[in-house]
């Protein structure tokens, strides 16, 4: 039954609802008492005033009270929409389009909540609901553009191309008068009608709708390129060739085009002459263009390549570009160009240096030609396909000479230290090379990078707080959380996993997870934004981007270390406290995990908060967001380190990881640890037959396939039958009556030059047979003897040996320090 | 490097070039918001000949323009920004930055028919000043003091884009002149409307022809002969 009020109070719930509207949330509550101070049970009063709570940061209470109002009123359309804000306002998506599909029962014409719900629905990709609800609202509104094109996208977003076409013709069909061409909304759907189109595979209609339609259309890249693709498609490769030939005239850095060109112009691939006379056209035509000089490297050989290759690398040298080696390096695949190319440069500083006393031939300095060439041959040693560390900074010393307040001669000098596992001097060479250009932000950046590969965690924080926007609260720190400096985060956390400092390190990886939750609650505005302007094709490919946001390297990277920290964390329980620093582990460890979980909960609610508050989308940077912003009640992390289920909590980092990366073979390795240690047979062996899909050879692929086995032998009488048969029938790594010695033994004999094959190898052995400890660890000392070991795995075998507590430590040490002398890692301690 | 439109994808690392480069950074969202308003505009240099890691490695971004056009311009004419630009040190001197602008600029007079383009630099920086300047011709308006949240203060700079409106209307002609329909160019300056024939229909009809594609526009024209 409704509940009806007297006409003033009428009066003073509208002035409830304008105070909301208005933001005067102070007012607002007062009103609604002064209802409620008569009608105690009025349950549209209760709701507003838990909508007016819940904006001034009041979550539980709201909550509290918008129960209330649905006890006094269950059938009040108020009552139910509010409550679905509220789970809005907290995220909890499901349960607010519940609540707002309830509120839509009691009152079917409300546009408001219509709207609420249908952008939810498309957040949450529920496209059929997305379709019934843009279909309503259509009807309410057909008079509008806007709505004709939102349910043409939820039938597009739902896989029904020509339905969604259907729709936009439909609202064509009412148009009276030809839109005008500065009509940017009409142009847009044009392009848009035409997308969609072509991807039903019709490319005729679509070269067609294009050349009538969007003839004029305001968006006339889209069109060139359209065109030259469709005419491409359709074999019409003389029109293809002349509309490439318009594409490279507006733009001609773009390979794409060039490759369009070639292809419809009809030259064979072997007429390399053919091709290069293409390049040559446009390098004549644009002297300053770089594409058209650099792109026929990739496929000429022999003579012409060193002639084409001479040229360039004159005219870059000359110049002195510093991106010189790098626009060059893609090329060392191909073993004569990797020899030709420093060559090349040699003979470069050759000639230089005997007409150095003449005329100058070229313009400006001679030395900036002479130093670039250095400075070249010092990234071509430095490089890992041509790697000659001793070389390469013979080159870089000789570079500094000629130019000694070169930033970027010292940056690649820092690399050289670097390589050479040496990341002290790393970063002091970097930092070095900042302090001669303390204004630029790029070598400030790599300076805090290499601080933070030496573990420096508080001169990095310092050095990036020489850049970060001085006002904010909480400092250098806050600032690149707000502006989701994601490589700072990843590289901090690293840092603080090698420093031993688990909680820290968990704090950063945790930051990047919840920023790709920002990332994916970002494009909740642009479902009714972009309507608004109009920018369909954007939009659409956004939504497509956002579906697999998770995939991108940066939260793989992340998720892969925060993971790891955890497989460490099970495997041997802190005894230390979270960053190192000790204190007794009396207390409750249930209380414990409940209190992380909550600080962890709160933590990212207001980070959220503050996201979505300040980041409006036509408001730039943040501005007032600080009141919204929460005193982390857990900044070191303590509260993720003290967890007692670690596996459980790595499973918020994998679960994405498996979904979006499937074919990242690391990811699949890291599932089968995670999996196995919960022994999660089936779920383990899924990552197990995924990662031996991809490099059955792969060293960990090798030690999980013997591990599983043994697992599974071991295990094997407390699996569910079925469990255990439908195991069995997919483990076919393994021969069932395989003798692990063996298959391992063979591994290793196959392997044996290679360290990180034989590193796992002995890992194998010594699980397999204990006995064989000391030989295995023996075995292990001298994997790094090996031609082709590298730094990184000899420290993988120094770790190995430490986890054993071997008597080989020592040895492997004072050998690796003999091979390689510069490297800190395996430096005598003092 | 190519030289291509910005795509949303792009953006973690339109982002990470950003914050490495830039003392003035932005979230994820401002971002989109470019991308989502003005998807002609903004522009990428990819490092295309990186080896891919991993299946799902994208493209690295080695410099960006992100551009907008003036929302409610208090001028009350269309005209374009440059919201922030930077190439990555180790790929300097390639002309990438320059590239990326005329890219942007060309866009803003097409799509949106943005009568200037417009920009912040900081008064120490002389190398983009030297591309704005010297390279793309933007004039110097005006010094807004203590513009940076560091305190520096920056110049204002305003680039006339109506060089740009004339090689459009020099393509169109020279389009014509192969015999393909191209109503508006029949145009004189000042013509509010004017009859043309639609191509397919074959009849006559009437096609407003404003501010909005700015040719045949005399004032405009005496302009930029100047600049």
């Amino acid at each position: 039954m409704p509940q009806v009020l007297s006409t003033k109070e009428q009066s003073l719930f509208r002035t409830v609802v304008r105070n909301y509207e208005d933001k005067q949330y102070k007012k607002g509550v007062k009103a609604a008492d002064q209802i409620l101070r008569k009608n105690p049970k009025h349950g549209d009063t209760l709701a507003m005033k838990a909508l007016i709570m819940n904006s001034q940061g009041k979550t539980d209470e709201a909550f509290a009270l918008a129960k209330v109002a649905l006890q006094c009123d269950m059938k009040s359309h108020v009552c139910w929409h509010v409550y679905g804000l509220l789970y809005r306002a907290v995220k909890n998506f499901e349960e607010a389009i519940k609540a707002y599909k309830f509120a839509l029962r009691l009152e079917p014409d409300s546009a408001q909540i219509q709207r609420d719900l249908a952008l939810l629905q498309i957040q949450m990709r529920d496209y059929q609901g997305y379709i019934v609800s843009r279909r309503a609202m259509l009807t309410g509104r057909s008079g509008m553009r806007q709505s004709w094109t939102a349910l043409a996208v939820a039938h597009h977003l739902n896989g029904d191309l020509a339905e969604a076409e259907r729709v936009l013709t439909a609202y064509e069909d009412t148009l009276k008068n030809t839109p005008s061409k500065t009509d940017f909304e009409n142009s847009e759907a044009v392009m848009y009608k035409n997308s969609l189109i072509a991807e039903q595979g019709d490319i005729e209609r679509a070269l067609e709708h294009l050349e009538s339609a969007g003839k004029h259309n305001l968006d006339r890249l889209a069109v060139l390129e359209l065109r030259a693709t469709y005419l491409t498609q359709l074999g019409r490769k003389e029109e293809a060739a002349k509309a490439y030939s318009t594409l490279l005239d507006r733009n001609s850095e773009y390979k794409k085009y060039y490759d369009g060109l070639i292809e419809a112009m009809e030259v064979h691939l072997d007429d390399l002459k053919a091709r290069k006379a293409v390049y040559d056209g446009y390098a004549e035509k644009y002297p300053r263009c770089d594409a058209a000089r650099r792109l026929p490297l990739d496929f000429l050989h022999g003579d012409e390549f060193r002639d084409a290759a001479d040229k360039y690398i004159h005219r870059m040298l000359d110049k002195g570009v510093p991106s010189t080696f790098a626009n060059l390096k893609h090329l060392y695949s191909d073993s004569f160009k990797k020899e030709t190319l420093p060559s090349l440069v040699q003979q470069y500083i050759d000639s230089d240096k005997s007409s150095a006393n003449e005329e100058p031939k070229r313009n400006g300095d001679t030395s900036k030609g002479a130093s670039a060439a250095f400075y070249f041959l010092a990234q071509h040693y430095n490089y890992y396909l041509s790697r000659d560390l001793d070389k390469a900074m013979e080159y870089i010393e000789k570079a500094i000479e000629l130019e000694p307040e070169s930033v970027d001669f010292h940056m690649t000098k820092a690399r050289i230290w670097k390589h050479n596992g040496n990341t002290q001097k790393a970063s002091e060479i970097m930092e070095q090379a900042r302090s001669l250009d303390t204004r630029d932000r790029h070598i400030n950046t790599k300076a805090a990078k290499y601080q933070l590969r030496n573990d420096e965690s508080e001169a990095a924080i310092k050095t990036m707080g020489l850049f970060t926007r001085a006002e904010t609260v909480g400092g250098p720190l806050a600032d690149l959380h707000d502006m989701q400096c994601v490589w700072f985060l990843t590289e901090d956390g690293e840092s603080y996993v090698r420093q031993g400092k688990i909680g820290l390190a968990l704090k950063r990886f945790t930051s990047i997870y919840n920023i790709f939750d920002v990332w994916q609650e970002d494009q909740f505005d642009f479902h009714s934004f972009s309507l608004r302007k109009g920018q369909i094709r954007a939009y659409i490919e956004m939504m497509r981007w956002e579906d697999h946001l998770r995939e991108h390297p940066f939260y793989s990277r992340a998720a892969l270390s925060a993971i790891s920290v955890y497989i460490r964390m099970h495997d041997v329980p802190l005894l230390n406290g979270a960053n190192g620093v000790g204190h007794s582990d009396a207390d409750d460890a249930a209380e414990r995990k409940k209190a992380a979980k909550k600080a962890r909960k709160e933590a990212q609610k207001a980070e959220r908060e503050a996201a979505a508050k300040k980041a409006e989308p036509n408001k730039p940077t943040s501005q007032g967001s600080e009141d919204t912003k929460k005193k982390d009640d857990d900044p070191d992390g303590a509260k993720l380190a003290a967890t007692t289920e670690p596996m459980n909590d790595a499973m918020k980092f994998l679960t994405p990881l498996l979904q979006f990366s499937p074919k990242n073979i690391d990811a699949q390795i890291a599932g089968f640890e995670v999996y196995i240690r919960r022994r999660k047979y089936l779920l383990a062996l899924k990552c197990l037959l995924a990662a031996a899909a991809l490099d059955k050879e792969h060293s960990k692929v090798h030690e999980q396939t013997v591990r599983f086995k043994l697992a599974l032998d071991k295990d094997s009488e407390t699996l569910p039958p079925k469990s255990l048969e439908v195991i069995k029938s997919e483990f076919t790594l393994l021969a069932a009556s395989v003798d692990l010695t063996k298959f391992n033994d063979e591994y290793l004999a196959k392997y044996k030059d290679c360290a990180r094959r034989a590193l796992s190898a002995l890992k194998i052995r010594k699980l397999l047979n204990p006995e064989s400890s000391s030989k295995c660890e023996k075995d292990v000392a001298a994997v790094i003897s090996l031609p082709t070991t590298t730094v990184e795995e000899a420290t993988e075998a120094l770790d190995l040996l430490t986890s054993w507590k071997s008597s080989e430590i020592e040895g492997l040490r004072s050998k690796a320090a003999a091979k390689w002398p510069k490297a800190t890692i395996f430096a005598a301690k003092a | 490097m190519d030289i291509r439109l910005l795509h949303p994808s792009d953006i973690p690392h339109v982002q990470h070039a950003n914050i490495t480069n830039l003392p003035e950074n932005y979230f994820m969202k401002y971002y989109l918001y470019h991308a989502l308003s003005w998807p002609q505009l903004s522009y990428v240099a990819v490092d295309v000949s990186r080896p891919k890691k991993t299946l799902y490695d994208y493209p690295r971004i080695v410099g960006y323009v992100l551009a907008k056009m003036e929302e409610d311009p208090p001028d009350g004419v269309q005209h374009g920004h440059i919201t922030s630009l930077s190439v990555m040190r180790t790929h300097r001197r390639l002309g990438i930055a320059e590239k990326l602008m005329r890219q942007s600029q060309k866009a803003m007079v097409e799509t949106f028919s943005a009568q200037y383009v417009s920009l912040h630099v900081r008064v120490s920086n002389t190398a983009a000043l030297r591309l704005y300047r010297d390279t793309l011709g933007f004039k110097n308006e005006k010094v807004e003091a203590k513009y940076y949240a560091d305190g520096e203060d920056a110049y204002s700079m305003k680039l006339d884009l109506g060089f740009i409106r004339e090689q459009i209307q020099d393509e169109q002609d020279a389009e014509a002149d192969e015999g393909e329909p191209v109503g508006e160019l029949g145009s004189k300056e000042g013509a509010g409307d004017l009859t043309v024939r639609k191509k397919d229909e074959g009849k006559k009809r009437k096609v407003r022809v404003g501010r909005g594609l700015g040719v045949g526009d005399l004032v405009e024209r005496d302009e930029s002969q100047k600049a």
